[in-house]
Parts: structure tokens; C-alpha cells; sequence
């Protein structure tokens, strides 16, 4: 008789699933510039190039959900209370949870690396198309819109310092090789910083190993993963060391894209009214069990030719796949979700709220001492704490008084630009942008960060200027979004290296035509 | 038309990652990730494969590489595993402690959990099972408690939880799923259900073409049938690949009810030799194997019970038990098979077999209504099983 059983014998014990199909990079999302003819958006949804770029996996489904809206007009009197972010939180949830009914767009690609794409739900009409990979194709709805669509491999469109991120809130997987026996072992309980702490040698920049944390990992150390000290590192001249470098990480590398130009009016019914292009996206793996059913000539697959796509029974499609990654805001996931694979859940992250709110105030009390010591105003109140502090908290209510202020105020935008028709746009707050999770597309702006995301905004060191005080001037102009990216304010900063956190362009010049993302390397 | 890329892919592929880290992996400027990962992938290949032989190797390969890291606690994690699978009970727990991170990471209590059922003591490993489960529903924690409960008498519990951990699985996992398939397999085949377990095989083997596990229960349930020639062949062609005692017995026992002595006896005296060979080298892994052997293939009641008494000292659990309660049956010693019988049977696992032996036992011992009893019990579980069948 059998006397044990070992699902050993085929466990991966260390994680060798390549499931980096499903990893999603970014969404953009901006009004076509071009305004002579139909009013377009563009959207465009990057992910892994897996298994190398241009081809692609036929075990992932990915979906662009769309969901168009009003703009919202706020009185002037906004609610910025516990109360008032609790009413907000509300609306947002009965909005999408009752009110909106997204539309999609799922997109698999099959083994002759045909991309084959569902439009599903839009008020110009359902339909299917396949289409060659890696070329342009043009489409057409069964209500005559003519919709650009590209799925290949593009160059990556990120352009960013992500070593530097992960230094700023000491992430121990990108510097040293942790064991999977410690998964608990990722931001370490280090403050976390824009600027070096003095004997922070677990994260400070080596010298001797300059490309440390960028592909070069080292063993993790025993003894405590913690920092005992209580200033910021300066170095002989009395300048601060930054955590980032400025430079592009993602510099040379390739993604794979799927791209989409659309006519608002095939998104909806009303274009006069719905002015805001509300979209994420998500991806999703074949699950074991149907991915038997779905391999020729089993006989199980003929004896059951349900699996088969029925138009009528689509949710049947997604129960055979598992959800893996979810994208919508930048920095939401990597800086307010932690990363988590149970906080996927794209732009229903309002039941995260109430984590949001701590995490913001723990991340207050990281980088905003740093903010202060370089001079600036900083919207989190620390106490005037000369050094960044590792603080965590376990109640909202407690948090809440010290993150209002990021919360609520109004991101100021360095100039009109963005403004295209001179409306009476508010400005965004950080409660808007990243509450509920999406990249929300104003199509009477430029579509500029926080009004979409346009390919060349430089999204990190806008997300790190939501931590800037917006009532603050510098040089008789207020502080807006902008200001982090200024070469100008890094150069009169007493700080080396003396550069922006991220780089300001992409290693790529973007294509002023669709598909818009550059030429793969 | 696209298929499964199934096992032949699979070992390629690790073959492959051996190449490319062996170099690298022991060099002066040592990549933990690289060593890390070579020596997880000689543990691969030789677990997967079911080569319990190459196992001893990896158990080397660890042991050289341990030095090597200054947080060496993934490779403890292995070690862990290369004992449990060559039945060396003892080395899993001391690998277990030797890093506390280790002794407490999911996969560790998994291992404890395991270390208890192999030890008899099921209430804890359900506990275990189910405490890890409680903070992740991971497919490999749901199988180990589908076994448990499948053991325990709950057969449509225990399928249910193999299919929740199939669901589990992503399209990237195809040999795990098929490994459940398996399992979901046998559990029908233990319960006289060939057809459905047929399915699940053929359903296995479209998931991941050309692993060994599931022609190995194909040929077992061939032979299950009476289709001894069929089985013969498939057994001969897994143990073609490398040594397998195991399988060489059952080509034996086969052999024997087809009515062909010549080539029983010579099949199950390389068995045997295999067996002996791998005993005189130090390992423990054929213990039961052994007394399978001469319990039932060579009908020597007093070897029998020698290897069962070893097997037992290592882990005494219902299995062991059963066995030596079986040996002492053959050694014409009734009383005490009677005794570990009743022991057996004490840990209220629900097993045909372990009902079919009891009945004998009884029998022997007598008392021929409780023998009866048992006998019907294990037909009603199982009407086929005193049929063929291989000890896995």
C-alpha cells in the first residue's frame, strides 16, 4: 500500500514558474494631438517581452478595460475630513461597482503569433478581429469607427531609476540574493529616504561595487537587517548623497505592447458629456486545467467543445484563466500596494483604502524629513524631524491628520499647457489619481500626468512631488509637479549626485505617429 | 497543431540550466543565485526523473555547496527534501533546524507536517496541513491534506481538495497538474474505479506528455486487468532509463501471474540484487521495498520481517506497521502480526488493503468472523484488490 505521497516530487521549491508573460510595465493613455479629424485617445498597455520580444506567450489573456465618465466638479468647499474621504471613498465604489459598466478589450495571441483581439461591451459595437503581430493594423467596428491597433514588441517606454526606488525604501530583493525561505524579507524596517542615512550600509552606494543593486545582488548579511543611526550621510563638502542616480534602467530594454487608437465616439454614446476615459488593464494566465482542454487533438477537447469561445458565455472565457497583475496608475502598485499579490485588484482598490492611508503616512515619515533637510516644503507633517524616520501605523485614524494634506491638495501643474481649451479643469489631488486605481484620460487636456499619461512625462519624480507642499513657492512660483524634474533645482541642491532622480527622456526618441512607442531594440 | 511541451521538454530545458551554471556555479567569484540554482537543479532533474540513485549525489552536491553561501538557507530547504525523498527522517529534521528561517518558512512546516504523518502522529500533520493552509491555499499544501483525508476514509473530500489545487495552477505548471491528475488517479484506482482512473491518467498524460509517473500507473492498471504483456512493456521501458528495483519486481510479479517462471525469477532477482546493492551502500530508501519482496514475492516470512522491523525503527506509521504485522504473517508468526495489525488498524486509516491483510491475519489467527469482516470491508472499498498492484 502507498504509505506517503510527495507533491515534492514535482513542487518547484524555488519558484521557477516563468509567469513574467504577466507582468504588466505600464498603461498610457492621452488624446490623439492631432484634433483636425475624429477625437481619438490612445492607449497603450506594455508588458514583459516574454519569451523574447515579438513573440509572445498563448498561455496569457490580456484585457484593457474602458470605462468613460464625466469629469467630476468639485465645489469649492471640498470635505477633506475623515468623513469626506470616507464619502468619496463611497462614490467611487458605487460607481464602479454599480454605475460604470467598463468595456474591453481582451487580446490573446495564438501559436502563429496571430493576435487575436475581442472588443466587448462599446457603444460603437462589439466585435472580433485578428490581426498580424508586430505591424500596424487597422480595424473596423460594426458601427464604421476605424480603430488603430499594434500588439509586438516595442522599445520600453519607462524610463527610470528603479534601483533608486527600491534604495529610497531599502528593498532588500533588488540588493542582495534572499532566500525563498524568507519571503517576509523585502522593504526592510530601514526609514525610508531620499536621501542616504548615515551607516545605512545596507543600502548606501558602494564604491567598489558600482553597479550593485543594478543586476549585481549581494549575499545577504546575518545579524539584524535594521539601521541604528540618526542623521543623513553627507560627505566632506556637506552634501547630501541621493538615492538615485538619474539614470534609466530600463535604458536598451524592450517590451511588448499592445496598442490602440480609438475614436471616443466609438467608447461612447454621449462625447459631449463623457470627457474622461477612465482604463487599466489586466493580465490573466490559462489555468492547468483548461489549458488541457484547449491542446488539439485531446479527446477530452472534443468531447467537450464548450471550451470554445461562446460570444454569449464571456465570463466562461476569464474563469479559465487566473488574474496575475493589474495596472492603472503608475507608482500605485510599487509604492502604495507594496507589491502584493492579494492587492490586485486594479481600480476596485477602493477596499485598500484604509492600507493606502497608512501607507502614505509611513511613507510620509520616510521621505519627508529627507524633502525638508534639501530645503523644501514638504505636505507631511513630521515634526520637523532632522532625519527620516521608519514609523508604521496600524490605524487609520492615526494616520489620517498627517497624510491629509498629500491627500487633498491640489496638484499644481507647471504651466497652462496642459489645458488645451482653457476649461475650468480642476486640478487633480492625489486622492483622485490614485483612488480608484486607473489612468484617468481628460480629453480636454494633453493628457499630461495626472490627466493621463503621456509617453514622455517622467511619472516617478511626479509621484514623488505628491509629497511636496503645493502651497510652497520657490523662486516666486509655486511648487507643481514639474519642479523635481528640474535640472536647475538639483544644481543649487547641497546633494551629489546632483541630477533629477529619474532620467528626463526616454533612451528612445517616441514616434510622433501611431503606435507612438519606439522601434524594439 | 500545438501540444503539451511534457516531460522530454522539461528535462532538456534543466539540462540545459546544469550546462550554463555549472561553470560559474563553483568558481572563485561564487554567485550564491547561481550556485543556488544549480544545485536546485540537479535536485530537479533527479527528482523528477525518479532517480532515487542521482538523489545521493545531489545529498553530495548540497554538502559542497553549503560552505559556499554565508545564508545558506535554501539550500537546508533542499537538503530537507533530498532526505525526505531517500526516507531519511532523521536528516530532514536536522536540516530543518539548521536554519530557523527554514524551520518556519511554509515550506518547512509543510516538511514537519509531513515528518509527523510519516511518524504516525496524523492529528498533527492535519493540523499542520491546515494551519499553512489557513495563511495560503498553495497547491502543494492541498495535496498533502487530500492524501491525508483520502487515507483517513474521506475519498470525495480528498478529491476535492486535488481539484482545488489543480485550479490553483496556471498553464505555466503543467507537470504539477498532472502529477493531481495522477493522484486524483490512483485514488480511484485504490477504490476499484479503473475507468475513472483511466481518465485522470489520460487526462495527465495529455497535461504533460511523456512522464514516466503516468505510464507507471497505466501499467499498473493494466496489469490491475490482466493485461500482464501490455504492462510488461511499458515497466521495461521506464526501467530501461535507469535503475528502478522497484518496477523490475513488478515486472517479476507480472511475469508470475502470466504464468512465465523463467523470466519472473530472473526480473526479481535483479530486483533484489538492486535492493541489496543500494542497502550495502548505506541507503534506506528500498527498506520497504524489501519487505515487500519477501513478504510477498519470495514468501520468506523471517527476511521479511527483518527489513520491516528496520523500515519500522525509521518511521512507524500505519504503512510500517501493516507491513511487519504482514511479515510476521508469512513467518508463520500470528500472534504478532495480530498485534501490529491492531496497530495498524488503531490509526483508523481506511485502506483496502490494509482490510484485506487484516482478514487474513484474523483468519489465521482464528477468529474467522472478524476476518470475514475485514475481507468484506476491503472488497466493498476495493473489489480488485487482490489484484496486482506495486508499492509506491
Amino acid at each position: 500500500m502507498a504509505d506517503h505521497n510527495d507533491p515534492n516530487a514535482v513542487n518547484s521549491i524555488f519558484s521557477d514558474i516563468d509567469v513574467s508573460a504577466a507582468d504588466l510595465y505600464d498603461i498610457f493613455g492621452f488624446p490623439v494631438d492631432d484634433r483636425s479629424g475624429v477625437e481619438k485617445v490612445v492607449i497603450a498597455l506594455t508588458f514583459a517581452a516574454v519569451p523574447q520580444t515579438g513573440v509572445f506567450d498563448t498561455d496569457m489573456l490580456y484585457r484593457i478595460l474602458i470605462a468613460p465618465d464625466r469629469r467630476i466638479a468639485r465645489s469649492g468647499g471640498d470635505d477633506t475630513s475623515l468623513a469626506g474621504f470616507l464619502t468619496y471613498l463611497e462614490g467611487v465604489k458605487e460607481k464602479y461597482l454599480k454605475i460604470l459598466r467598463p468595456s474591453e478589450v481582451r487580446v490573446t495571441v495564438d501559436h502563429n503569433n496571430r493576435a487575436n483581439l475581442r472588443f466587448i461591451g462599446f457603444p460603437g459595437g462589439s466585435f472580433s478581429a485578428s490581426i498580424a503581430t508586430n505591424e500596424v493594423s487597422s480595424v473596423q467596428s460594426p458601427g464604421g469607427h476605424s480603430i488603430n491597433v499594434f500588439v509586438g514588441g516595442r522599445d520600453d517606454a519607462f524610463f527610470n531609476d528603479l534601483p533608486g526606488f527600491f534604495r529610497s525604501i531599502n528593498y532588500a530583493p533588488q540588493f542582495y540574493h534572499v532566500p525563498h525561505t524568507m519571503p517576509d524579507v523585502r522593504e526592510l524596517k530601514i526609514p525610508k529616504t531620499f536621501l542616504e542615512l548615515e551607516g545605512n550600509d545596507l543600502f548606501n552606494y558602494d564604491p567598489q561595487f558600482p553597479q550593485w543593486g543594478h543586476g549585481m545582488k549581494k549575499e545577504l548579511p546575518a545579524g539584524p537587517l535594521t539601521w541604528n543611526g540618526n542623521r543623513f550621510k553627507k560627505d566632506q563638502n556637506g552634501n547630501f548623497r541621493f538615492v538615485y542616480s538619474g539614470q534609466d534602467a530600463r535604458a536598451g530594454q524592450n517590451c511588448h505592447a499592445i496598442i490602440l487608437e480609438l475614436p471616443l465616439t466609438f467608447l461612447t454614446a454621449t462625447s459631449d458629456e463623457h470627457r474622461i476615459v477612465n482604463t487599466w488593464g489586466e493580465s490573466w494566465v490559462l489555468k492547468a486545467a483548461h489549458k488541457v482542454e484547449t491542446i488539439p487533438d485531446d479527446p477530452l477537447w472534443i468531447e467537450h467543445p464548450h471550451v470554445l469561445l461562446d460570444a454569449l458565455n464571456l465570463d466562461e472565457e476569464l474563469k479559465k484563466y487566473k488574474l496575475v497583475d493589474t495596472d492603472g496608475q503608475a507608482f500605485a502598485d510599487a509604492a502604495l500596494s507594496e507589491r502584493e499579490d492579494n492587492r490586485q485588484l486594479g481600480a476596485n482598490n477602493f477596499w485598500l483604502a484604509p492600507h493606502f492611508i497608512k501607507r502614505l503616512g509611513h511613507l510620509g515619515w520616510g521621505f519627508g524629513p529627507s524633502i525638508t533637510a534639501l530645503g523644501l516644503a514638504c505636505a507631511f507633517d513630521h515634526d520637523n524631524s532632522p532625519v527620516s524616520v521608519h514609523r508604521t501605523y496600524s490605524s487609520v485614524l492615526e494616520a489620517f491628520p498627517r497624510v491629509s494634506k498629500i491627500l487633498f491638495q491640489e496638484l499644481n501643474m507647471p504651466d497652462d499647457s496642459w489645458d488645451r481649451k482653457g476649461l475650468a479643469i480642476p486640478l487633480r489631488r492625489a486622492v483622485d489619481v490614485f483612488i480608484p486605481n486607473v489612468n484617468s484620460i481628460d480629453m480636454d487636456t494633453t493628457g499630461t500626468w495626472p490627466f493621463g499619461r503621456r509617453l514622455e512625462d517622467q511619472v516617478a519624480t511626479r509621484f514623488l512631488s505628491t509629497f511636496l507642499d503645493m502651497s510652497a513657492s520657490l523662486n516666486g512660483k509655486r511648487y507643481h509637479v514639474e519642479l523635481l524634474n528640474d535640472p536647475a533645482l538639483w544644481n543649487s541642491a547641497p546633494i551629489e549626485p546632483k541630477t533629477p532622480p529619474n532620467p528626463l527622456k526616454n533612451d528612445k526618441e517616441f514616434l510622433a505617429d501611431f503606435p507612438y512607442l519606439a522601434e524594439p531594440w | 497543431m500545438a501540444t503539451a511541451a511534457g516531460y522530454a521538454a522539461e528535462m532538456r530545458r534543466i539540462d540545459e540550466d546544469i550546462a550554463k551554471t555549472e561553470a560559474a556555479a563553483f568558481s572563485d567569484l561564487a554567485d550564491p543565485d547561481r550556485i543556488t540554482r544549480h544545485v536546485y537543479r540537479l535536485y530537479q532533474k533527479a527528482s523528477i526523473s525518479g532517480h532515487l540513485a542521482a538523489l545521493t549525489a545531489v545529498e553530495r552536491a548540497i554538502d559542497d555547496a553549503l560552505p559556499l553561501l554565508s545564508n545558506p538557507a535554501d539550500l537546508y530547504l533542499l537538503k530537507a527534501h533530498t532526505a525526505f525523498k531517500l526516507h531519511k527522517l532523521a536528516d530532514v529534521h536536522a536540516a530543518l533546524l539548521a536554519v530557523p528561517s527554514v524551520y518556519d518558512s511554509e515550506e518547512g512546516r509543510l516538511i514537519r507536517a509531513d515528518l509527523d504523518f510519516q511518524h504516525g502522529h496524523y492529528q498533527a500533520a492535519e493540523s499542520g496541513y491546515v494551519d499553512v493552509l489557513g495563511h495560503e491555499r498553495s497547491w502543494g499544501a492541498l495535496a498533502r491534506l487530500a492524501y491525508l483525508r483520502g487515507k483517513m476514509g474521506d475519498v470525495a473530500g480528498a478529491d476535492r481538495l486535488y481539484e482545488e489545487a489543480e485550479d490553483q495552477l496556471t498553464a505555466k505548471e503543467m507537470r504539477a497538474y498532472a502529477w493531481l491528475e495522477v493522484q486524483r488517479g490512483f485514488l480511484d484506482f485504490a477504490h476499484g474505479q479503473h475507468d475513472a482512473a483511466r481518465l485522470h491518467y489520460r487526462r495527465a498524460d495529455a497535461a504533460y506528455p511523456g512522464y514516466w509517473l503516468i505510464d507507471e500507473h497505466i501499467a499498473e492498471l493494466l496489469g490491475a486487468e490482466g493485461r500482464y504483456d501490455e504492462a510488461i512493456v511499458i515497466y521495461q521501458r521506464i526501467a530501461a532509463t535507469f535503475g528502478r528495483p522497484d518496477l523490475e519486481q513488478a515486472i517479476g510479479e507480472l511475469y508470475d501471474l502470466a504464468g512465465r517462471d523463467r523470466p519472473a525469477v530472473y526480473w526479481k532477482e535483479r530486483a533484489l540484487s538492486a535492493y541489496l546493492q543500494s542497502v550495502q551502500r548505506g541507503e534506506v530508501h528500498y527498506y520497504h521495498h524489501l519487505v515487500d519482496y519477501y513478504a510477498d514475492a519470495a514468501e520468506d516470512g523471517a527476511d521479511a520481517v527483518k527489513w520491516a522491523s528496520k523500515d519500522l525503527q525509521m518511521r512507524e506509521n500505519f504503512a510500517t506497521q501493516a507491513a511487519l504485522a504482514w511479515a510476521f504473517y508469512r513467518d508463520g508468526r500470528i500472534g504478532d502480526a495480530v498485534h501490529w495489525i491492531d496497530r495498524a488498524l488503531a490509526s483508523d486509516v481506511v485502506d483496502a488493503l490494509l482490510y484485506f491483510r487484516a482478514g487474513e491475519i484474523y483468519s489465521a489467527a482464528g477468529h474467522e468472523i472478524e476476518g470475514r469482516n475485514f475481507r468484506e470491508r476491503a472488497l466493498n472499498l476495493n473489489p480488485t484488490v487482490a489484484g496486482f498492484h506495486v508499492h509506491h
